[in-house]
């Protein structure tokens, strides 16, 4: 456990992201990390992720594009006990909401990276019960792989040319955690 | 850096929960556009019934068409939180404010409205404590004194938290509060024996109450 937090410190501080030391959560996820933290092409995927400042990511994948919350929205959210979906055939635009999450009694709208058409949302939040006070979802141990929440069928991809890489998005997430 | 802001204040006294509401969507706007600074509404609702967004009315333990005999309404909001009860003699604070201007997220922002209903029960020598996981509240032994229920849109607060000075406790009754069954509800007055609507208005408290939320 230490060896493994030791490395996603290392990891975090190469990417210039901040280190969640919440319990439950741990603290980089990488697509193709197995339990012992050993990375399998990780690394990549991480960095192939845009992110908007609302703190959704975004990964395109031909014309789908998965959708999520960052780790670092859900270390400021807490424990998500509920997710609001999508419909599926819905239209999402390019920084409207397109559902909500729920921790700590607070709702906290959640806005798309892209536009296009919702063709899948993430089943495993929708079957979580409405309360659920010893497991919170997904979204927060995994945020960036069993955490997503929607797909969406991209209309435009130059839309991702306004989202940020990964380490304007860890300068960002510096500069708003030194507000306060 | 720290820099000059401001907090606009508006004490509205007894306001129907529509009315607040509809006051608050237009609030969250002006904020979000920056016509106007953060802003703290400072109120009381007549006796009033309300759900969150995941709406579990099943926690609700009155028929509706019954709600009018005991002088209540009941709303469904897009606040988070389970049901809950408001009424005149308890304190409630709905600050609109930009969590994203100071870089807040939700959980330190909860935790700071829980801290300022603390700091309040401990002006009256009232030992209170925040909830354990997933009972975000206030709380004196496992007595509930204080309720958080908070929307953050655009990140821009509304909603936000409810005091109980002395309620009438017995419309707690037909609701499981927050959807905790088993725990009780209490008031400042049941805690502290003697301190009323009347003394804690003449006391000034709503500044403490602003200080420790922002």
């Amino acid at each position: 456990m230490a060896s493994r937090l030791l490395w996603a410190s290392r990891a975090a501080s190469y990417l210039r992201i901040s280190v969640s030391h919440r319990g439950f959560a741990s603290a980089c996820k990488y697509a193709g990390d197995d339990e012992d933290g050993k990375s399998h092409g990780g690394l990549r995927s991480k960095i192939d992720l845009k992110y908007a400042e609302s703190h959704e990511w975004v990964k395109v994948d031909g014309n789908t594009a998965t959708v999520g919350i960052t780790d670092h929205a859900q270390d400021h959210l807490g424990d998500v006990v509920f997710v609001e979906l999508p419909e599926v055939g819905a239209t999402v635009s390019q920084g409207s909401g397109f559902g909500a999450v729920e921790s700590v009694k607070a709702t906290s709208d959640v806005y798309s990276p892209v536009s296009g058409n919702v063709v899948e949302v993430n089943e495993e939040l929708n079957n979580s019960p409405g309360f659920a006070p010893h497991l919170p979802l997904p979204v927060n141990s995994s945020p960036y792989e069993k955490g997503w929440i929607m797909k969406v069928e991209v209309k435009d991809a130059s839309e991702l040319d306004t989202l940020k890489n990964s380490d304007d998005y860890a300068k960002f997430c510096d500069e708003e955690d030194a507000k306060h | 850096m720290r820099f000059q802001r401001s907090l606009e204040v508006w004490k509205l006294g007894k306001i129907n929960y529509l009315e607040a509401l509809k006051l608050q969507e237009k609030l969250v706007c002006d904020r979000k556009a920056h016509k106007i600074p953060d802003t703290l509404l400072s109120l009381q609702h007549p006796p009033t019934y309300t759900l969150g967004k995941r709406r579990t009315d099943h926690n609700l333990l009155i028929p509706v068409p019954e709600l009018e005999k005991i002088g209540a309404e009941l709303h469904y909001t897009q606040r988070g939180g389970d049901i809950t009860y408001h009424g005149p003699h308890q304190a409630i604070l709905y600050p609109i404010i930009s969590l994203r201007e100071i870089g807040l997220g939700a959980r330190k922002y909860v935790e700071k409205l829980e801290l300022t209903m603390i700091d309040l029960a401990s002006q009256y020598g009232v030992k209170a404590c925040a909830g354990k996981k997933c009972e975000t509240g206030v709380w004196v032994g496992d007595r509930k004194i204080g309720a958080i229920g908070v929307r953050i849109s655009s990140g821009i607060t509304s909603h936000g938290l409810a005091f109980n000075i002395d309620p009438d406790l017995d419309y707690f009754k037909h609701i499981v509060p927050c959807g905790i069954a088993d725990k009780e509800v209490t008031s400042l007055r049941r805690e502290t024996g003697n301190i009323g609507f009347k003394a804690f208005e003449n006391s000034g408290p709503v500044v403490i109450m602003i200080g420790g939320v922002i």
